[in-house]
């Protein structure tokens, strides 16, 4: 924890402390712990809204059946909030769980939809099941016991107040440990997670059902915290209010989710208040002005960016002076700041004032750095007997519609070489790479790796089992650090459950330690160390494809399969890439390489073979496999190509 | 015809350009090459607009379109053909090609136009006219590529930016690929070229600047760039330290 953190928890904590201490007001009181609980929820949403990118409508409903599980428990059996407040949390965990299943099959606009589904049927399940929730009637609950005595308001704070802390720590523990790397891994490249050894699948559902749990423990605050609950409280409009929390406060922030909590609560008692609306919008202006003048003096923005927000500040201050009555401006006054935020804060407050004071929360000076990194900590040898042949596939067919796009190939890999994997475009390749790494499921035939069947089994299986590969279109997590991107690599070394990530057992941080000591030193094998802290979607191009090559040795592969990895690059770059692959082979790694560029063909390849329209049509050294008259008819090209591509090859260019 | 000043552009934070300056004159192939991460690609996004550049200025035949939007850019006559190609992949190839000429659909009589160089732009590219109905997604690497590059030549620009147009294609379609801006450039178009065969870039370029950290550090006719030791050393992959 650096030196900021700990005095902003340490504010924070106090803050809490000494609220009630100051503010003796009902009222405020209840404000505030209402806050304390969205919170809660918001955290929750926020990994699956934030770090997943998933969208769901369906926590209202999930709150909701926390509030009721502690209502029904409280109302029909009597329980305690000690045995209640549990209960909530595993019951709408379980819930959570339900509503991720369909995630198998949909994302993006159908998941929305499906959890609306589900947060809407909740609510009319709580209202029409009369017998356990008492129905429209809601359900009166009283404040929980504490020492034989009832809680009184103060007290009841302190619990929220500590709950939410907790909450808030194990939430940031998750996020910061595997676990968390994987939500987000998920996000930016799905099929770069499986095959990462990440299901993708068993991810989304962990990440729905954490966040389920928080939603049930801040719904079983909230009932008791209201001392009343009732179905109508749970409907569409709260699920769209906390989506507009995270929103607006800053997603994957936990400042950000405090902020919106706070933003929600409370805007409606704002709006009902004309004089505090005025002194809030001129506020609001003068940081607009402000901000606007501080950005146009630094270049940051061009007047024509600001002059949009600037007045519409000062315009609503303005406004706010003329108003009579608030009450009936209250929808359009929300619709409009909502509008405003979402449209100039898209990185919530969070995400702008970080911007603004030009401190990313990403940009940490390298821990490891250059120093004492242990290079031979990179790649295990991945050693074993020679079998002599890695890999066999034996009649592959892969047919879309009437297309063949490998037509009964026949391959075989020999362990510790690396084998060459040319042809046209179109031919077949790339196919035959989704068909080797489990993404395509072959219309017939078999693919054997190290003695076993592994055609028909699943990405994340054949990653796990020493499968990795890069992706022509690289397939980066663009939104982690690269170091973040290989310890997603490395995701399979980590043997800790989510509470040994929630406690940081030992095991936890001994494997963390592990796994970013080999992150560093693979980083260093491919030369990234300087960029270590940078998120990968900032990286030129073909650091970003060394960076793929990093992450897949994460996996400690025995076969590693180079898609186009000297595309683009150019020819410094590949006399780079070209001592990399060969460094990567002498530590027993086999390696299958499509590629285009024939210089890195014939330099690194033991063996080459040829498809072309989905057939073999040639195999053998790369020199006899050059000089095939088919080979060169169907993909090398007459004699211009020597003289185009003359750079490539330093012969011609004597 | 492409005027660029002292450009500056940034990621963020990561400052990427340092003060570019070039120029593409009329009917002219000018060439910018440069190991990876130098800002080649930066270059090209901040002229078409895809990156607002934070200073300098972007010329286009006397007028500034510097920090205006891509849509606009591309209006004022400049085309971009992005590295990785981007082709509307769930659209058919002639419609690829008519979205190409989008913005000069500008009422009846635009349409005879736009057919006429939809005509020659089949001409120019015939693997296309044969798969003319046929998805973009499901077209091989190399067509993709042809589509991407006519897909450009639709909008009939004043100039056309072509990002890395050989990557990722088999060696024989780098071949057809130089061939096409070869006769690109006879039919006098003006282009401004990123390519990874910086050897090849030069022999069918007229003029080349090296671009290194950002900066312009050598530039020259693409004929002299050739013959430069320090630039066959660090670009060519020749044989200078061999």
């Amino acid at each position: 924890m650096n030196k900021k953190t700990l005095a902003l928890s340490v504010i924070g904590i106090a803050a809490l402390g000494l609220f009630p201490v100051f503010m003796h007001n009902p009222y405020y009181l209840h404000l505030a712990e209402t806050i304390l609980i969205y919170a809660i929820l918001l955290f929750g949403l926020d990994i699956v809204v934030g770090y997943t990118g998933q969208v769901s409508l369906g926590h209202a409903g999930l709150f909701g059946i926390g509030s009721y599980t502690t209502g029904v428990l409280y109302l029909k059996l009597g329980l305690p909030i000690l045995l209640a407040l549990p209960a909530s949390i595993v019951v709408a965990a379980v819930f959570g769980a339900v509503m991720a299943l369909p995630a198998l099959r949909v994302t993006g606009p159908y998941l929305a939809m499906v959890t609306l589904a589900f947060g809407t049927i909740t609510q009319i399940l709580i209202n029409e099941m009369s017998f356990l929730t008492e129905g429209p009637m809601g359900i009166q609950i009283t404040k929980p016991g504490w020492f034989g005595q009832k809680m009184d308001e103060t007290t009841f704070f302190y619990l929220v107040a500590v709950l939410m802390v907790v909450a808030l720590i194990v939430v940031h523990r998750i996020l910061r440990s595997h676990l968390g790397r994987a939500f987000q891994a998920l996000r930016d490249s799905p099929i770069a997670s499986d095959c990462m050894g990440v299901s993708v699948y068993r991810y989304k559902v962990y990440a729905f059902v954490i966040s389920a749990a928080l939603a049930g423990l801040a719904g079983s605050l909230y009932a008791y915290s209201e001392q009343y609950i009732s179905p109508n409280t749970y409907n569409f409009e709260l699920t769209i209010l906390f989506l507009l929390a995270v929103i607006m406060g800053g997603r994957k922030s936990r400042i950000g989710s405090l902020i919106g909590a706070f933003i929600v609560v409370m805007l409606p008692s704002l709006l009902a208040d004309i004089d505090l609306f005025r002194q809030i919008s001129t506020a609001a202006a003068v940081i607009a002005v402000i901000g606007a003048v501080i950005a146009l003096v630094q270049k940051r923005k061009t007047a024509r960016e600001i002059v949009v927000p600037v007045v519409a500040t000062i315009g609503m201050a303005l406004f706010s002076y003329k108003l009579e009555n608030i009450t009936d401006w209250r929808l359009t006054i929300f619709g409009l700041m909502t509008l405003f935020v979402v449209y100039y804060l898209q990185d919530g407050i969070v995400g702008f004032v970080s911007a603004m004071f030009g401190k990313g929360p990403r940009h940490l000076i390298a821990q490891s750095g250059a120093q004492a990194v242990d290079e031979s900590l990179a790649i295990a040898n991945a050693g074993g007997e020679r079998v002599g042949v890695l890999l066999s596939a034996r009649q592959l067919l892969m047919q879309f519609g009437g297309l063949k796009a490998l037509n009964h190939v026949d391959l075989q890999i020999a362990q510790g070489t690396v084998h060459g994997l040319i042809g046209p475009n179109g031919s077949g390749k790339s196919t035959m790479m989704n068909v080797l790494t489990g993404i395509y499921k072959p219309t017939d035939g078999v693919v054997e790796f190290a003695g076993r069947v592994i055609s028909g089994t699943t990405p994340s299986a054949i990653a796990l089992g020493g499968v990795a590969r890069t992706f022509q279109n690289v397939q980066l997590f663009g939104e982690m650090t690269a170091t973040e991107n290989v310890l997603v690599g490395l995701h399979s070394t980590f043997r800790s459950n989510v509470f040994d990530a929630m406690l940081h057992t030992p095991r936890y941080l001994r494997e963390e330690r592990a796994a970013r000591e080999r992150a560093a030193s693979i980083l260093h094998f491919v030369g990234l160390s300087d960029l270590a802290n940078e998120e990968a979607r900032n990286l030129p191009y073909g650091k970003q494809r060394l960076l793929e090559i990093g992450r897949a040795l994460g996996l400690n592969p025995q076969l590693l399969l180079l898609d186009e990895p000297a595309a683009g690059l150019t020819a410094p770059d590949i006399k780079e890439l070209i001592a990399i692959i060969r460094k990567i082979r002498e530590h027993g790694i086999t390696i299958i390489l499509i590629e285009h560029h024939m210089d890195v063909v014939m330099s690194l390849c033991d063996t080459v073979t040829v498809l072309d329209f989905g057939q073999k049509i040639c195999e053998g050294k790369p020199a006899a496999v050059q000089a095939d008259p088919k080979v060169i008819e169907a993909y090398l090209g007459g004699s211009v190509s020597e003289e185009l591509s003359g750079a490539a090859h330093p012969v011609a260019t004597a | 015809m492409l005027e660029i000043s002292n450009l500056h552009a940034a990621y963020g934070k990561v400052q990427v350009l340092h003060g570019i300056s070039l120029s593409v004159p009329k009917g002219k192939v000018v060439t910018l090459i440069g190991s990876n991460g130098a800002g080649k690609t930066t270059t090209m996004r901040a002229i078409s607009g895809m990156l607002k550049p934070k200073e300098g200025t972007v010329n286009l035949g006397g007028q500034d379109i510097t920090g205006l939007d891509s849509h606009k850019i591309a209006r004022a006559g400049l085309a971009h053909s992005p590295e990785g190609r981007r082709v509307f992949a769930t659209m058919s190839v002639k419609d690829n090609l008519l979205l190409g000429a989008f913005p000069r659909f500008t009422g009846s009589r635009s349409r005879g136009d736009i057919d006429t160089d939809l005509q020659k732009a089949m001409e120019l590219f015939p693997r296309l006219r044969e798969r003319r109905d046929q998805l973009a997604g499901t077209l091989s690497g190399g067509e993709q590529q042809m589509l991407a590059m006519a897909r450009a030549v639709m909008l009939n620009p004043e100039v056309i930016l072509l990002d890395e147009p050989s990557m990722g294609l088999a060696p024989i379609l780098v071949d057809e690929v130089f061939r096409i801006i070869q006769r690109l450039k006879h039919e006098g178009m003006t282009m401004l070229l990123v390519e990874q065969f910086a050897a090849a870039a030069l022999a069918v370029a007229d003029y080349g600047y090296v671009l290194e950290n950002g900066r312009i550090s050598v530039h020259g006719p693409a004929a002299s760039l050739q013959n430069d030791p320090a630039v066959k050393a660090a670009y060519l992959g020749g044989n200078a330290q061999h």
